[in-house]
């Protein structure tokens, strides 16, 4: 099954961060895939949230870009700044935590 | 790999879905192209493909709402923002070339000329304000009106200082100056003589009230002792170079020895005087012995008070009536006879008047007989204050034309912009940052056009002008206006233009752009008018002035050489010697030793004295102000005058001595009726100890002969009464000649003086420079003032040239179908200027009679005066009207004479 996207909504960034510092050097389409085969495709980004998401931390500085040429096309690989890799180790940790609470609320054991 | 084929065929897909946003145009391209590629591994067809990712994205409005949230994220960075504004707006810059640079040159110029204007309006608004005493530093001046007399003088009698300061305890200190003319200098041990303007004699208490500042000796005992002189910085380095001055002695006019007690720093430019020496006005040499004089009425000395602090000086100007009549009544009383009084001389609509100016008004606002140098005028200030707002404003509009005039171009940009949900303020915040952009660069050149003409403008305003690098009140200025031009500048375009609907612009309702011709119109019209009002003003002020140069004068001021202090060939009869030495020259016709000259100047040895009808009593209602001028018998064939009636002096009649020459209009102020040949004048011959003229002392002259009247002063006033006397008065020697060869006139001359005085110098000028040099700064003033039309000029054509290039270029199409048609070129061309023709003479009509009220205005101060008349305008307007269409008709040319197929064929 797939997962809602109203879940994933706050998510994404953490996700993305988290992919681009387990995978170093990417790009747009690649991330998507990259998040697909992780969840065995029951996440399925739209295509269309990524970016915008990758945008806002480029602009925050988390991230930095550089422009490759192939054949006729430009494409754009994303890179973690120092300051991204540990935002996204804070990023991760924090979700984790977030996730115990949610057991606690929700009152159900964590496997 | 996708073909190149299927990668176009996905950019314009994408293109046509909305995708425009630079920002994430390549990516999506690459993304879509990316997941395509998977899919067609996967054994799909390209189409297929295309279609499920398209899908995967949500189709065109998942993509658009991506590319919305993309634009947004990237708006709310300031940093970001701010460099895609730049961006952009440099892009813009660039890619309209020549209107950039119409706009960036025209408002440089503007701003240039503006700011040397401004330079020039501080440095003259700034004048003497170095006193830090200034505010409380007053001068008196005198106004006297009686009979057909009208005086007003900034010249006091020498007892008016210490009676007023005796009476007024408000007044803490006061310094008077006398003037005497030039000096010839040099220091004690040489032989040489150096010819010296800026001399005075003044009192000890020079360096209380103004802050002068003293390098050497004591400022509070250098002017006590007698015979002794203070020296400015630049004199002690002239006279004693190398070693301290103080303690050296100066010998000033081959008879005065006086020593150096102290020397100051030079006094600046900015003020109203420029003292290099300064004599004692205490001891026996004549001219310390005038300043001990009680006599109020003889008015030679500028006088100057520095109140205490607090003291009104409004307040002690209301008592200055009881002081005239303590002081003045008396002494005029004396003189006239007993029954005079002050109240009653006023009651019959007279005037004795004092009044005070603030130290800081006397440069702009006082224009007095007896300134101590020529001051500047209020009126130029405001008048090039105002030519320097015109040229901005004209700088101004061009940009605000060019701008909303290439909306048209840019309409597409800014709907494709709103669709793609760019908020109003975001339009305006570009295009603002695009004018604030040209104006930042115009201010750049501006600076450096500034640097470089600065030095043009000094030359013509006889200014030391110069950019204040140094102060930061200069930048912060400079920012504030970069700031303020552009944001004016950029406003009405940056409103015109984000107020575009996008959908009437997208739909192809480009033409709004051309809505605006209305207020284009205008604008345009408005800069033309300024530029014919300024043509006909300079046109004006150069006519006036060469009528006056070009007026009958009464007397013949060409090849008239004149030899300046001859007082130095004393003593007595050597400057006769030299007038007949020179006389043997071939081509000098006749020569006079003289010291009144028919021009002003400082060496026209001036002098004005009261007479009355002789036989009669003086009273206030008959006296008349004369000048009066001591001459030789040949002083009237020299200068070229006319004897209407009567004979001139000669030597053969004995009783010449007492005999006098009137001018025309001398005869009816004396009332002296049909016949005045052989009548008398009289006037008061010496001074009781008191001072008063001494009524028992009179002496008459008698009148046989009227001169035809000549103008002795500038043409801004008649000609008032004028009297010449037979009397010895070596100030200068004038002489005639008769040939093209001034120089080796000037060189015989000259060895003749070299023999008869060797040690002092040879000073010569002719009278037609002198008389010419009486209007220097009306001179200045057309100078500036054809500079400054034409920077105008030159501004507005540029916005026209760009104008119409961009019409030109708007109707390329229409243009080309004409031609198709069979339009000719000049059909075309006339098309093309009509419509800016009519603008012109539009401003033509307004600016008409705004400059007759103008050039009306200025005249009025002169009371001879040239006929303006309506063939000034008619060339102003012609004059705009050629360049203008000179400008013009170069862009219709081209636009018409361009092949039409080129123009219809692309699209």
């Amino acid at each position: 099954m797939t997962h809602s996207s109203e879940l994933l909504k706050g998510t994404l960034q953490t996700i993305v961060l988290k992919v681009l510092k387990d995978h170093g050097k990417t790009y747009g389409y690649e991330i998507t895939q990259r998040v697909k085969e992780l969840s065995d495709g029951s996440i399925v980004l739209t295509e269309g949230a990524l970016y915008p998401t990758l945008h806002k931390l480029e602009a925050e500085g988390l991230l930095k870009t550089e422009r490759i040429m192939i054949g006729k096309r430009v494409r754009k690989y994303y890179v973690l700044t120092p300051i991204g890799k540990s935002e996204a180790k804070e990023r991760v940790s924090e979700f984790m935590e977030f996730i115990k609470t949610m057991g606690n609320v929700l009152q159900v054991q964590l496997s | 790999m996708l073909t190149h084929e299927q990668i176009n065929f996905v950019i314009k897909d994408l293109n046509y879905r909305g995708i425009v946003a630079e920002e994430i145009q390549e990516e999506l391209i690459d993304h879509v192209c990316s997941a395509i590629e998977t899919k067609i591994n996967n054994g799909k067809n390209f189409i297929e493909a295309y279609h499920e990712v398209l899908k995967t994205f949500g189709h065109t409005g998942g993509l658009r709402e991506a590319q919305h949230q993309t634009i947004q994220i990237e708006n709310q960075k300031t940093k970001i923002m701010i460099k895609n504004y730049l961006t952009i707006a440099w892009r813009n810059l660039r890619k309209q070339g020549i209107y950039s640079f119409i706009n960036i040159t025209g408002l440089a110029i503007g701003v240039a000329a503006c700011l040397v204007i401004v330079l020039f309006i501080v440095d003259e608004l700034s004048f003497d304000a170095y006193n830090t005493k200034a505010d409380r530093i007053y001068r008196v001046n005198e106004e006297i009106k009686f009979g057909g007399n009208h005086i007003k003088l900034c010249q006091n009698g020498a007892p008016f200082a210490s009676a007023a300061q005796q009476d007024y305890p408000e007044i803490e200190a006061t310094v008077r100056f006398r003037s005497h003319g030039s000096y010839l200098v040099r220091p004690a041990n040489a032989t040489q003589n150096i010819k010296e303007w800026n001399v005075i004699w003044t009192d000890s208490t020079f360096f209380k009230i103004f802050s002068v500042n003293v390098l050497e000796g004591n400022p509070n005992t250098a002017l006590r002792e007698p015979a002794s002189v203070v020296i400015s910085k630049k004199m002690a380095q002239k006279y004693f170079p190398g070693k301290s001055a103080l303690g050296e002695s100066l010998i000033l006019d081959n008879k005065y020895n006086a020593k150096v007690t102290a020397v100051y720093e030079d006094i600046p430019p900015s003020s109203h005087f420029h003292f290099d020496i300064m004599i004692a006005q205490v001891g026996d040499w004549p001219a310390a012995k005038e300043a001990q004089s009680v006599s109020f009425l003889s008015e030679n000395f500028n006088t100057y008070l520095l109140l205490k602090e607090g003291a009104d000086a409004k307040l002690l100007e209301k008592k200055m009536p009881g002081f005239l009549k303590k002081y003045f009544g008396p002494q005029i009383a004396s003189a006239l006879g007993s029954d005079f009084t002050m109240d009653k001389f006023l009651e019959n609509g007279n005037k004795w008047e004092i009044t005070f100016t603030p130290l800081l008004n006397i440069h702009l606002h006082s224009d007095l007989k007896g300134e101590l140098e020529s001051n500047g005028s209020i009126t130029y200030v405001y008048l090039f204050g105002i030519i320097a707002v015109f040229i901005l404003v004209i700088a101004c509009i061009n940009f605000m034309n060019l701008s909303t005039a290439r909306s048209s171009n840019r309409a597409k940009e800014v709907g494709v912009r709103k669709v793609m949900g760019s908020l109003r303020s975001h339009l305006m915040r570009q295009f603002l940052t695009e004018s604030i952009l040209v104006t930042l660069f115009s201010f750049m050149v501006a600076l450096g056009i500034a640097y470089l003409f600065l030095p043009v403008f000094n030359n013509l305003s006889l200014k030391h002008l110069q950019l204040p690098w140094a102060s930061s009140s200069f930048y912060f200025v400079l920012i504030t206006g970069v700031l303020m031009i552009g944001l004016l500048a950029g406003l009405y375009p940056s409103f015109f233009l984000s107020a575009f609907k996008p959908v009437n612009v997208l739909k192809g309702h480009v033409s709004l752009g051309m809505k605006s011709g209305l207020i284009r119109s205008a604008l345009v019209v408005f800069q033309f008018v300024i530029s014919i009002s300024l043509i006909v003003g300079a046109i004006s002020v150069n006519r006036q002035l060469n009528f006056i140069q070009n007026k009958k004068l009464g007397f013949e001021k060409n090849q008239v050489i004149i030899v300046h202090d001859a007082y130095a060939l004393r003593p007595f009869p050597n400057v006769q010697t030299f007038k007949n030495e020179v006389l043997k020259i071939n081509h000098i016709e006749k020569g006079t030793i003289s010291g009144p000259l028919p021009v002003e100047g400082p060496d026209s040895y001036r002098n004005n004295n009261t007479y009355w009808k002789g036989g009669n009593q003086p009273t206030p209602n008959n006296l008349v102000g004369l000048q009066s001028w001591d001459v030789d018998a040949d002083y009237t064939a020299t200068m070229g005058m006319k004897i209407k009636t009567g004979r001139g002096f000669s030597t053969e009649f004995i009783s010449d001595s007492s005999a006098v020459i009137l001018n025309e209009t001398a005869i009816p102020m004396f009332s002296l009726g049909e016949n005045p040949i052989g009548q008398k004048i009289s006037t008061f011959d010496g001074n009781r100890p008191d001072g008063s003229p001494d009524p028992d002392k009179i002496r008459s002259w008698t009148i046989i002969g009227i001169i035809e009247n000549f103008h002795f002063s500038t043409m801004k006033e008649g000609i008032t009464p004028l009297g010449l006397f037979l009397n010895k008065s070596d100030g200068n020697v004038s002489f005639k000649f008769n040939s093209a060869n001034t120089k080796e006139v000037v060189q015989s001359i000259e060895k003749v003086w070299k023999q008869l005085a060797p040690a002092q110098p040879f000073q010569y000028s002719f009278l037609d420079e002198d008389f010419r040099k009486m209007y220097s700064s009306e001179q200045r003033l057309s100078q500036i003032f054809f500079v400054f039309a034409g920077l105008a000029i030159i501004i507005a054509c540029l916005g026209l040239f760009a104008l119409t290039a961009f019409t030109a270029e708007q109707r390329t199409k229409e243009i080309g179908i004409r031609k198709v048609l069979g339009a000719s070129v000049r059909s075309i061309v006339v098309l093309l200027s009509k419509e800016f023709g009519k603008l012109i003479i539009i401003a033509f009509v307004i600016a008409a009679p705004l400059a007759w009220l103008g050039v009306d205005w200025w005249l009025k101060s002169y009371t001879y005066k040239t006929e303006i008349g309506v063939a000034v305008y008619l060339a102003a307007g012609a004059v705009a009207f050629v360049i203008a269409w000179l400008t013009m008709g170069y862009q219709s040319i081209r636009a018409a004479s361009s092949d039409p197929v080129k123009s219809l064929r692309a699209e």
